[in-house]
């Protein structure tokens, strides 16, 4: 379980990192993707088997491939000169951000840890999460299927040729 | 050592911290969406690890719901991105800075 944990997080930050840090994008999208595998990993090893399905198959079954395709189809694919923007302000006010965020979370999490340590992960029911899903939270699901439609119609009235619209 | 709330917490702050540093100073629109994703993940890690620890079942459905929200985001910013590179195809994505024009305003 450690040595999962450890194997699986030291994944998610390294891919997190290339993503972020790399200068061919097919490099970043493609170290993206193996660190969205190695978080359904640790879902799995949280117990929420269900989520770490979504995660595989919506992630890096879809998202990703999406990623990659628009990336090699529309030969997006260029050398940055300059990495990184100019100005130093946006990489101070994010590592001031890092700071306060653990200097926020450090004494909670250490509180909340004490009682809890000795508590098991039991994994969720798929069962009993999808009868929440489609009783108390029934509306919600509706209003995502509507957006999705929505979403699919917009992205391909905004993806038609210029040529088509002028005719029409 | 006990794997406990915290250390999933950790990890999920440090992708969260990764992937703001990726919004805020990269200049690729294309890594700007991907950290936009690294991001959604790490608020996703901390919904569900909560959600086991404290067996409240609804931070799962909402993290079922944050993903089907950002593949729906993804799915417009790289149709904008399409559009982009294909009316400007010279200075496609990179939000360059024109000094010149920053002087008139």
């Amino acid at each position: 379980m450690e040595i999962l944990f450890i194997f699986f997080s030291a994944l998610v930050l390294y891919g997190g990192l290339v993503t972020v840090f790399h200068r061919d994008l097919v490099v970043s999208a493609l170290h993206l993707a193996g660190s969205m595998l190695a978080l359904a990993g640790l879902f799995f090893i949280l117990g929420a088997h269900f989520i770490a399905g979504v995660q595989v198959v919506v992630y890096a079954g879809a998202v990703m491939v999406l990623f990659v395709m628009v990336v090699m189809l529309f030969d997006l694919k260029k050398e940055d000169s300059v990495l990184f923007s100019k100005g130093l302000w946006p990489k101070i006010a994010s590592l001031f951000f890092l700071i306060g965020l653990i200097a926020g979370i450090l004494p909670l999490s250490l509180h909340l840890f004490q009682p809890l340590a000795a508590q098991v992960i039991e994994p969720t029911s798929t069962k009993e999460l999808s009868r929440l899903l489609f009783t108390k939270y029934v509306l919600a699901f509706e209003v995502l299927g509507v957006l999705l439609l929505l979403i699919a119609v917009g992205v391909a009235v905004l993806c038609r040729s210029q040529k088509n619209v002028t005719t029409s | 050592m006990d794997i406990g709330l915290n250390h999933f917490l950790l990890v999920s702050l440090l992708l969260f911290s990764i992937g703001l540093f990726g919004v805020m100073s990269r200049r690729n629109v294309l890594v700007i969406l991907m950290s936009i994703e690294l991001m959604l993940n790490a608020v996703n890690l901390s919904f569900v690890t909560f959600s086991q620890f404290y067996s409240l079942l609804s931070a799962q459905v909402a993290a079922f719901f944050v993903m089907t929200i950002s593949a729906a985001e993804a799915g417009v910013g790289l149709a904008l991105i399409v559009i982009i590179s294909r009316k400007w195809p010279k200075r496609n994505f990179l939000f360059e800075r024109d000094p010149e024009k920053e002087k008139k305003y």
